[in-house]
């Protein structure tokens, strides 16, 4: 399935939710201070935001679920929904969605699950959820997206210095004066191996070796536990697949680029983004960045940017914006939606 | 055939200057088709990622970490682009 719409889905609003501490990729020895800089000036990333000892993904997206829903003034009883898209679940099993309805103090009758995505997940939450909200099976619904991606453990800096941790929470609900929302979405599992985890899963379960730091064929010292990263693959990827899937939903959606007033892009690094705006020939001011201050939010990383910069735009008069996540899968999606007259409070830090 | 030759030399020259601007290198360097990409001092995984967008964005060619890797020199990365 290429190109869906959905009627019926109100975007009732949107909350995002960081740790306090930021921590800075040009924190280092002065001799490494040059090299730190045209690290920070490529990647487009100087601060990062890491969630405390002992804090999960899921007390961020908590904490950002319950901001919105007083500013909402929803009723707890009436969600029927909680969904969540997270690849740092707070147990193996069972998922963070069920643990959020008990947390949250939704109802027992509340559907609850989770979605395993990564930087793609937040278009795909919003059609997950949202096509269950324009059957009119459930009428309010929260989706609650973002990973604890950093791993203060770990030695390899080509990872460390990208990711951050994130938390969001997103309400919507069914009304029939809501305008249309567009879904473009895709899958390519014989890329899996562009970004993954080797061990700890059935294929390789955990092993006392695999916690042994050994240096792999890249020439980087990972755990087997440890996230693999290939970076010219992800790049391919990214810059490759993601403008031709851009422009196939404006076209299917009957949609001007002219039209759109924010285009909201996974945040993953400045060389990725910047060659997707530049492929795209977008202006800079229509695509806004949290890149610097928050670093690679995984599937948090839509959602933040448009609480950072775009919430006040958002829900005046031009409210029309157009998302696209890409990665782990490979896996990538983007949405057309207009989010007129949400609630979006301002950031919340834990 | 004197035509063809000059052309070459400026498609070389044009890449290598679109090449030091991609691989952002930190100290100035002097290079040239015959230069070994592995021996530059400042060569690591960023240069070249810069070196893969160049590719994207300047010829409209996708090439992988292994064509890098396979690519001893800068001339045969040129031979990449053509």
């Amino acid at each position: 399935m290429a190109y869906a719409i959905l009627r019926n889905v109100r975007y009732a609003g949107l909350a995002s939710c960081v740790p306090g501490e930021s921590v800075s990729n040009l924190d280092c020895p002065p001799e490494q201070r040059a090299e730190r800089e045209r690290l920070v000036r490529n990647i487009g990333i100087e601060h990062r935001r890491v969630c405390a000892p002992g804090v999960c993904f899921s007390d961020l997206a908590q904490r950002s679920a319950e901001t919105l829903l007083d500013k909402l003034g929803w009723d707890r009883s009436e969600v029927d929904a909680v969904v969540v898209v997270t690849q740092s679940s707070d147990y193996a099993y069972p998922g963070t969605a069920v643990l959020m309805q008990d947390r949250l103090g939704l109802p027992q009758s509340c559907l609850a699950f989770d979605i395993n995505l990564g930087c793609s997940g937040y278009p795909y939450g919003l059609f997950a959820v949202g096509s269950m909200v324009s059957a009119g099976h459930i009428r309010k619904a929260l989706l609650l997206v973002g990973d604890k991606s950093t791993n203060t453990d770990s030695k390899d800096m080509g990872f460390v210095v990208l990711f951050s941790d994130a938390g969001t929470a997103t309400a919507l609900e069914y009304d029939e004066s809501a305008p249309p929302m567009h879904f473009d979405m895709h899958s390519d599992g014989s890329g899996y191996k562009a970004i993954y985890c080797p061990a700890g899963g059935n294929r390789m379960p955990l092993e006392k070796h695999h916690l042994d730091r050994v240096v792999g064929p890249d020439g980087v010292m990972r755990r087997a536990v440890d996230i693999v990263l290939d970076g010219p693959a992800i790049l391919n990827f990214s810059i490759t697949r993601v403008p031709p899937a851009v422009n196939a939903l404006l076209e299917a959606a009957g949609v001007q680029a002219e039209g759109v007033d924010y285009f909201l892009f996974h945040q993953a690094n400045r060389m990725i983004n910047e060659t997707i705006r530049k492929k795209l020939r977008l202006p800079v001011e229509k695509v806004p960045s949290t890149l610097l201050d928050f670093g690679n939010t995984s599937s948090a990383s839509i959602p933040l940017t448009m609480t950072m910069h775009t919430r006040e735009r958002l829900q005046g008069a031009g409210g029309k914006a157009l998302l696209s996540g890409f990665g782990v899968g490979l896996s990538w999606s983007s949405c057309i939606m207009d989010v007129r007259g949400a609630v979006m409070p301002a950031l919340v830090e834990y | 055939m004197q035509v063809a030759e000059a052309s070459a030399v400026t498609g070389v020259d044009h890449f290598i200057e679109n090449f030091l601007i991609a691989v952002d290198f930190q100290e100035a360097i002097e290079i040239t088709p015959e230069t070994e990409i592995a021996g530059l001092a400042e060569w690591d995984s960023l240069a070249a990622l810069g070196v893969i967008v160049m590719f994207d964005m300047e010829y409209g060619k996708t090439i992988t970490g292994n064509d890098l890797k396979a690519s001893r020199t800068i001339a045969d990365l040129f031979a990449l682009a053509a």
